[in-house]
């Protein structure tokens, strides 16, 4: 009283994943390149199926060789029984220790490979870190040069400053008081000295004689004619 | 034919086939068809069964790979796999068979203890899967295991029987018996 919901066989148009394009007969050929691909495609499936085979003939053979073996309640008494129980359970563990050695090879190999590896990363690492360093390096140069440049800047910053003040200087010193009182005296005598010129002037001028003829008067009246404020 | 042989039948070509027997239906024919998803060089035929013995009537195609679904959450498909088993040969138990047990998420719902299958599962030397059918995830991935295994089975694999592989499930939680 079961109930067999049926074969999935119509998994197969789904379930060929790689036998998709194998033996297509019913799919239309899709141009050259499925007609290339489609030998080798035939000629993977042919290996396959080999190999298939071949490990299905194994598996049918030991089948074949283990029922041949006659079993012992048939033919063998109790002692015997054991013996050959002894002598299977030998077997067994030599196959196991066999089969441990094999193990134990492979893993030295493996060994090796896994340390190989470690020296690698190590090496990666070292690496790594000089890379590390270098860059640090570079960035406190250029830090430093940064640095020049905004003391140099400064630098010239405080020249202009400097000019700047002289030149201030200067044009203060000409408006310093100094300066002025100087200037002021300066005028006061040109002014006396006008005036004295003038006075000299009318003085021979009153006198009434002929100051054109006489070269030394001549010349005193022309000096004082000079007007000193152009000077 | 009331008893399952494993090698009773020529193989197909590049045909591998698996019997998953559950009383859980529904969730079988999801397995089912996320293993039909999976991505395999060989065609897969997947067989549903509630119980064994089956219809010997039928033609059907050599049987590499039986998995038994036992729901944790109920003892009837405890009860039916065990009865189910008695109509396996015992040359099939040399690593074309395995259990699946699900439902092991939920704790309160589990009537049966994970015991009772790890020991059922260590009788018949077979190796035991965990999963939660219900999760779409999971389902896959426990697909996908079976597809591997049942290529592996079936004598797709080269260089690997299933012998081999069952010696390579043992892990260390369930050691080959030492009290031969």
């Amino acid at each position: 009283m079961e109930r067999r919901p049926g074969e999935q066989a119509a998994g197969e148009p789904a379930d060929c994943g790689a036998g998709g394009g194998e033996g297509g007969d019913d799919e239309p050929p899709q141009g050259a390149g499925a007609q290339a691909a489609r030998p080798e495609a035939r000629l993977t499936l042919l290996l396959r199926l080999r190999a298939q085979t071949k490990q299905q003939l194994l598996e049918y053979k030991s089948m074949v060789d283990a029922n041949e073996e006659k079993t012992p309640e048939q033919l063998i008494q109790d002692k015997h029984i054991e013996a050959k129980i002894e002598d299977l359970e030998k077997e067994v563990e030599e196959v196991k220790t066999a089969f441990e050695m094999k193990k134990l090879a492979l893993d030295s190999v493996l060994m090796d490979n896994m340390k190989h590896v470690l020296k690698l990363n190590k090496l990666i690492m070292k690496s790594h870190q000089e890379s590390w360093d270098l860059e640090e390096k570079l960035l406190d140069v250029r830090k430093k040069r940064l640095e020049l440049k905004q003391s140099s800047e400064n630098k010239l910053l405080e020249i202009q400053t400097e000019k700047n003040k002289q030149k201030d200087d200067l044009a203060n010193m000409e408006n310093s008081n100094k300066i002025k009182a100087m200037q002021r005296n300066l005028k006061m005598e040109i002014q006396i000295t006008t005036v004295i010129q003038n006075v000299f002037q009318n003085l021979i001028l009153g006198s009434k004689a002929n100051w054109a003829e006489d070269p030394t008067l001549k010349e005193i009246v022309l000096q004082l004619e000079k007007n000193l404020a152009t000077i | 034919m009331s008893v399952l042989r494993p090698l009773d039948k020529q193989p197909g070509l590049n045909t591998a086939t698996i019997l998953l027997v559950g009383t859980e239906d529904a969730l079988l024919q999801q397995l089912a068809d996320a293993m039909l998803k999976e991505d395999c060089a060989s065609e897969l035929k997947i067989h549903l069964a509630r119980s064994l013995p089956l219809p010997s009537d039928v033609n059907r195609p050599r049987i590499d790979l039986i998995m038994f679904v036992v729901n944790l959450h109920s003892k009837y498909s405890l009860q039916n796999v065990e009865e189910s088993l008695r109509h396996v040969d015992a040359t099939f138990f040399l690593g074309k068979v395995g259990f699946l047990a699900m439902g092991a998420g939920q704790e309160s719902h589990c009537s049966i203890h994970r015991n009772t299958v790890t020991k059922l599962a260590n009788t018949y030397r077979s190796p035991l899967f965990f999963c939660d059918l219900e999760r779409e995830g999971f389902r896959a991935t426990v697909a996908q295991r079976l597809v591997r295994m049942l290529q592996i089975c079936a004598g797709h694999v080269p260089g690997v029987s299933a012998l081999n592989l069952l010696s390579l499930l043992r892990s260390s939680e369930n050691p080959a018996p030492e009290d031969l």
